[in-house]
């Protein structure tokens, strides 16, 4: 078995929220029910489980995840604390089952009850004493690595705002969006909204909200005999760099991480950037969703923005992108916001996303972090046929 | 206010800035200057490394400006920075003055308190 051979075949995504009222574990077990509900699956099923263990309580050290066993009520052969959900957890779950070590892993995740306001989200700070002391976090990495390309190619600011307006207003159309109903934007509202960190406004900025993430990977063999059409892992690809959002990045090394990534996952699935239907890239501001365009080998380096207008990636181009109003205006729930990515590709390439199927999906891409985080990640997703 | 934790790795680091004087770590070994501080230096894994004095002076690599506070305690808007210094190693910190620096100004280290403790930051050169 390869590992085309491993099947995503549950997903589940709960009521995504600005703040939640339940907490990270409540979530994290209500995104699992869902998830396995979808399966056609018991949690009795379960004999795997990425989940680490989000508190309150439980076991503060890693390995987090066997804490499940408990909860669960089941014994199980396989757990995997990985870092963060989304394809990482995907590609341990794949190991884990591709060497017989479990047949049906649980993937759970998100966060609730852990935002405050009108501040940064503290998971977006690092603690550490070169970073804290000088007001850094997340999204400012990544701005640090924006002004270097924008400096290279300024009109690339432009289309970024184009790109947030784009995904934004797909968002808006979507029920389930934490931003449902929110605008229609243009690009001069991006460009207009008050400034976080140069060069991002706060339009051009992905969310923080709360809510719970789950997928179920099994074997493509026993995914047949579930109720939904089985979603395969046609390839996938992995980049560490540096230590995330403490060494500052370096923009010549990190503008193209994920091309080695992009590369692998092409090669083991045996395809390329024109085969790609749907593209739930990771989109934590509108410029790093041109530098994926361009890392993944869609465009060259510089013509991302210009790649994404003249292709169209709303739902009615030629690339619809992040087609659930991604990270932008659909949510972002921390460590568990890529396993929002596989779910969203999932439900387009089973034919089952409402209002907002994108018809004749049959490839697409689930992705996860970015040049500012210095590591990257992402997966190609297909129908079994 | 946060508390930061000083490690055994980086005391000498804050104990020089309490002097106002910028140092980063040299591998005995191979001579590499690094930054953030490590257990053992990245380029050949000795552990044999110094603090040493640095100039301060540099060049900034990429700069930005907050314009939200990520904590309370910070005014906003201020500058933000990754500095190359010229001994060959680079940091994040904050930039300061009636003029921030962009990418590719010349500047060196001045200093700062914050938290009742004094940290470096980085200004346009004056000579």
């Amino acid at each position: 078995m390869n590992l085309s051979g491993v099947a995503v075949v549950g997903v589940g995504v709960t009521p995504q929220r600005k703040r939640s009222q339940r907490n990270s574990l409540q979530v994290a077990l209500d995104a699992a029910k869902l998830a396995l509900a979808d399966a056609g699956l018991s949690h009795t099923d379960v004999d795997g489980i990425a989940a680490r263990w989000p508190g309150p309580g439980g076991t503060e050290l890693a390995p987090g995840s066997a804490d499940w066993s408990t909860l669960l009520g089941v014994p199980l052969d396989w757990i995997g604390d990985s870092y963060p959900q989304g394809v990482p957890a995907l590609l341990d779950a794949a190991g884990a089952i591709l060497t017989g070590q479990a047949t049906t892993i649980l993937i759970t995740g998100g966060q609730a009850g852990v935002l405050g306001g009108g501040q940064v989200a503290s998971y977006t700070r690092p603690g550490n004493e070169f970073v804290e002391p000088f007001g850094a976090f997340t999204a400012a990495h990544f701005a640090l690595v924006a002004q270097r390309h924008l400096a290279r190619f300024p009109h690339a600011r432009r289309g970024a705002a184009e790109i947030a307006a784009t995904i934004r207003n797909t968002g808006s159309a979507n029920p389930e969006a934490v931003m449902h109903g929110r605008g229609p934007f243009t690009a001069d509202d991006v460009l207009a909204a008050p400034p976080v960190v140069d060069p991002f406004t706060l339009l051009d900025l992905c969310l923080a909200s709360e809510g719970g993430a789950a997928i179920v990977v099994t074997t493509l063999e026993r995914a047949r005999d579930l109720p939904h059409h089985p979603v395969v892992v046609l390839g996938a690809g992995m980049e560490w760099m540096r230590q995330q959002y403490v060494d500052p990045p370096r923009y010549e090394q990190v503008w193209p991480i994920g091309r080695r990534a992009a590369a692998k996952a092409f090669g083991l699935a045996g395809l390329g950037p024109c085969d790609v239907d749907v593209a739930q890239l990771y989109d934590v501001n509108s410029l790093e969703v041109a530098r994926q365009f361009e890392a993944l080998g869609f465009c060259e380096v510089g013509e991302g923005t210009d790649f994404a207008l003249a292709t169209g990636i709303g739902p009615d181009g030629k690339l619809p992108t992040c087609t659930d109003g991604g990270l932008l205006s659909f949510s972002h729930i921390g460590w568990g916001a890529p396993t929002l990515k596989i779910a969203e590709a999932v439900r387009q390439l089973r034919g089952q996303a409402g209002e907002r199927q994108i018809p004749g999906a049959e490839v697409a891409i689930a992705a996860g972090a970015g040049s500012g985080a210095q590591y990257y990640n992402l997966a190609l997703l297909g129908r079994a046929r | 206010m946060t508390v930061l934790d000083s490690t055994a790795l980086t005391a000498d680091f804050w104990a020089a800035a309490a002097r106002r004087e910028l140092v980063r770590p040299v591998c005995r070994d191979c001579g590499h200057s690094f930054f953030t501080p490590q257990v053992a230096c990245p380029a050949c894994l000795s552990e044999d490394w110094v603090y040493r004095p640095s100039s301060g002076r540099g060049t900034v690599y990429s700069a930005t400006v907050v314009h939200k506070a990520p904590s309370p305690g910070f005014t906003v808007p201020f500058g933000l920075g990754v500095i190359d210094l010229e001994e060959g190693w680079s940091m994040l910190a904050t930039l300061v003055g009636d003029r921030l620096p962009q990418i590719g100004s010349a500047v060196e280290v001045t200093w700062v308190e914050r938290d009742g403790r004094t940290q470096p930051a980085f200004a346009e050169a004056t000579s």
